[in-house]
């Protein structure tokens, strides 16, 4: 579909009134039927989107307890998030718990990517199968994960036992609690983040490989001369996506140990924080601060990917 | 755009955004908005909230106006306060948890003070201690409980003895009437059988152990008392359990839990009456093995809820008529028989439904335990900040359990978090 073929009348028209002010305005009304086309989104966003963000902080500046009139406090919320240490551990957690996540999830499927784009057979088959932990229920997925990990009747003690490894209390460890967590986050991201490398790799032009091989390059150094360089942009946004998701993790700790985090908070989140913040303390206002942290946090960490991915860009 | 969980979330995270303050504008006025129609008397719960039969009866019972009943699922208390914030929607009668209540007792002028429409005559019915919880401090009754949840000890009765236990119920109640006797027991136990831990996880009995106080974290003055010695005492017993090793380490509902229940692994647990539910559906080859015997100590309360009627109920005394109608004795046995709702009325537990043998507890009365618990459980007054600033302690304990922090260290940073806590929360 090219833009011509519906293209509105005005466009026909000379481009004389570019000056105009009221020509120009009368052109912008006339593409109007587009506007509404666009505007469903826009009008979801702005309800759902922009003006609970917007309300989210100026409520960061109240004391609010849900029902009661709010009541402006000015930076009050902001002097108890600094003095508060489960705030920074919750903050310290959710950025370990990004790495132990994010990295493996994203090196993980980058070779399965290149092993199901050498793939000859079945490759429906193990698209769908590596796909399918993304769409299932991530509560459920958490249960399970539980059972998993539970210390006598687990499969990964099981699994120790047998090995005659001693059997270890997973979800009652600060550690354990970690490796539960970011396990299942793996898990259920791999696939995703393969699908995507997959789609990058088919962009590749076939003659560099060709060229490659007949400068005598191996497979491993075709893939870190090649593959990679080729596939920085989609790395680049497979990182800012697993970011963004990665630095708002909810569901998996919430389920697996509970609204306090489990031991020693291990698997307390920022997300979670501001969850027990709000809806368990009934602390609205301090939650909405935490909720800009989270916003800032997640700021930062995208400008910081950014920055790697786009200055190596450039020395290129 | 592909749909992800990640703008899945962001946009989840608008939403909670948007009902944390989209619901809000306009909310500044705090006198609740115009009242409802009448010709229906439309009453809230969650599911299993009363008891079917129970509620069909009502309804038949009540043919003008219609009850509309309305099951909400999900956060109650959360779809309840985002209704009041709408200004509209809101129902005549709604029901309120029991860990909900003391957050709601501020907001007694969306509530109507039950002794303006007649509670006066029927309150004696009910438990003082279960009232008290929905009373205000200036002595505005708020809800008439539905259910309340004592305690009490749940043991398998083959691995006690065959640990040189009492198995019988009344010796129990009589050896293991402390919880120094408890943890003796508990080291007796682990003597004879390495595998079952009496303590199935002790930070799951600190709230049961502050619940056997009159007193919690902020007394009525709303000063705060986290810090003395009734709340250190029931830290020390579950240091006490750690320390003695009879501690399982296995939470309540945690899938070892589930079937360590069965396995004898879990051999005993004290819970809320209706705990019974979750033991016997996790349970196949030890029913008939489960006895019960009084909480160590002395009894505590672990849940059950009440009815409340909104400021904007057309008409607040026919709505009264129908709590008093739903929770009479006859009414709390049957919802008792329907699905383990434990009454509020001592006088329900001389019906029938409740002096039924269990087989279940290999012919036990579980009343002849629930009853005198229900009675004993003390007054205790519980401040809307009570559940935030009792978090830090519990946060605190898993600390020690795990043997990632002394039991000084951890008390001494529970209690300054908790007072950081209380202090914003506008408690001295």
């Amino acid at each position: 579909m090219t833009g011509t073929a519906i293209a509105p009348a005005p466009s026909a028209e000379p481009l004389t009134g570019r000056s105009s002010g009221q020509r120009s305005g009368r052109r912008v009304w006339s593409y109007w039927r587009f506007y509404l086309a666009l505007s469903p989104f826009y009008v979801l966003f702005a309800v759902f989107g922009l003006y609970p963000m917007l309300s989210t902080i100026v409520l960061a500046f109240q004391r609010w307890d849900g029902l009661s009139p709010r009541r402006f406090t000015g930076l009050d919320n902001f002097r108890f998030l600094f003095e508060d240490p489960t705030f920074w551990l919750s903050l310290q957690n959710t950025v370990v718990l990004f790495f132990m996540s994010t990295i493996p999830t994203l090196c993980i499927a980058l070779v399965l990517a290149v092993m199901l784009q050498s793939a000859v057979r079945f490759t429906g088959v193990y698209r769908i199968a590596y796909f399918i932990p993304n769409v299932t229920s991530l509560v459920a997925m958490a249960i399970f994960f539980s059972a998993v990990f539970s210390t006598n009747f687990g499969l990964i003690n099981a699994g120790l036992r047998s090995l005659g490894i001693p059997e270890q209390d997973w979800l009652g460890q600060p550690w354990g609690i970690k490796i539960a967590v970011s396990t299942m986050i793996v898990w259920q991201w791999v696939g995703y983040n393969t699908l995507i490398y997959l789609a990058g790799l088919q962009s590749i032009p076939k003659d560099q490989y060709e060229a490659a091989k007949v400068d005598g390059a191996g497979p491993v150094r075709t893939f870190f001369s090649i593959t990679l360089p080729q596939m920085r942009s989609i790395v680049l946004f497979t990182v800012i996506i697993s970011t963004i998701g990665g630095l708002q993790t909810f569901t998996e700790p919430q389920v697996m140990v509970g609204n306090s985090g489990g031991t020693g908070q291990s698997g307390m989140t920022v997300v979670l924080y501001f969850y027990r913040a709000a809806f368990l303390d009934n602390d609205y206002g301090y939650a909405a601060a935490i909720a800009l942290s989270i916003f800032m946090l997640v700021l930062l960490f995208t400008a910081i990917n950014w920055r790697i991915f786009r200055v190596r860009g450039d020395a290129k | 755009m592909e749909l992800s969980r990640r703008s899945l979330l962001a946009g989840g995270f608008a939403l909670v955004g948007g009902t944390m303050v989209g619901c809000s504008s306009g909310m500044d006025t705090s006198a609740p908005a115009k009242t409802n129609v009448a010709t229906t008397l439309v009453l809230w719960c969650w599911p299993g909230g009363l008891g079917k039969s129970v509620l069909d009866e009502t309804i038949t019972h009540f043919p003008d106006p219609t009850i509309k009943y309305s099951e909400i699922g999900g956060d109650f208390k959360q779809k309840l306060i985002t209704t009041f914030n709408g200004g509209t929607g809101i129902p005549d009668i709604t029901g309120i948890k029991g860990e909900d209540i003391a957050s709601m007792l501020p907001q007694a002028n969306r509530f109507v003070d039950l002794k303006t429409v007649g509670a006066d005559a029927i309150l004696g019915d009910y438990l003082e201690w279960k009232v008290k919880q929905a009373t205000t401090l200036d002595g505005k009754v708020l809800g008439i409980p539905i259910d309340i949840g004592p305690t009490a000890l749940y043991y398998r009765e083959d691995v006690f003895t065959k640990g040189g236990l009492p198995g019988d119920p009344a010796k129990v109640a009589a050896e293991l009437s402390t919880w120094d006797d408890f943890i003796a027991a508990g080291v007796e136990l682990r003597k004879a059988n390495p595998k079952a831990p009496i303590v199935s996880d002790a930070t799951d009995f600190y709230d049961i152990i502050i619940g056997q106080n009159p007193t919690r974290y902020i007394d009525k003055d709303n000063k705060f008392i986290g810090d003395q010695d009734h709340i250190r005492k029931a830290w020390d017993i579950c240091v006490k359990m750690m320390t003695s090793k009879v501690d399982g380490k296995t939470p309540g509902g945690s899938p070892d839990w589930n079937a360590g229940l069965d396995q004898g692994t879990v051999p005993a647990l004290v819970g809320a009456a209706w705990v019974a539910l979750d033991v016997k559906a996790a349970c196949k080859t030890s029913v008939g093995k489960w006895r019960l015997a009084p909480t160590p100590s002395g009894p505590a309360n672990f849940g059950g809820s009440f009815l409340t009627i909104t400021k904007n109920a057309a008409d607040p005394a026919k709505a009264f008529e129908v709590i008093k109608y739903m929770l009479n004795a006859d009414n709390q046995a049957k919802a008792f028989a329907d699905a383990q709702i434990f009454p509020a009325t001592p006088a329900a537990y001389d019906k029938p439904q409740l002096k039924a043998a269990d087989p279940f507890f290999g012919g036990q009365v579980p009343i002849e335990v629930f009853g005198p618990a229900a009675k004993n459980i003390p007054v205790a007054y519980e401040a809307p900040a009570d559940s935030a600033v009792a978090q830090p302690f519990k946060d605190e304990l898993k600390s020690v359990q795990s043997g990632a922090k002394a039991s000084d260290a951890a008390w001494s940073s529970a209690v300054s978090k908790a007072k950081a806590i209380a202090k914003r929360q506008g408690v001295q």
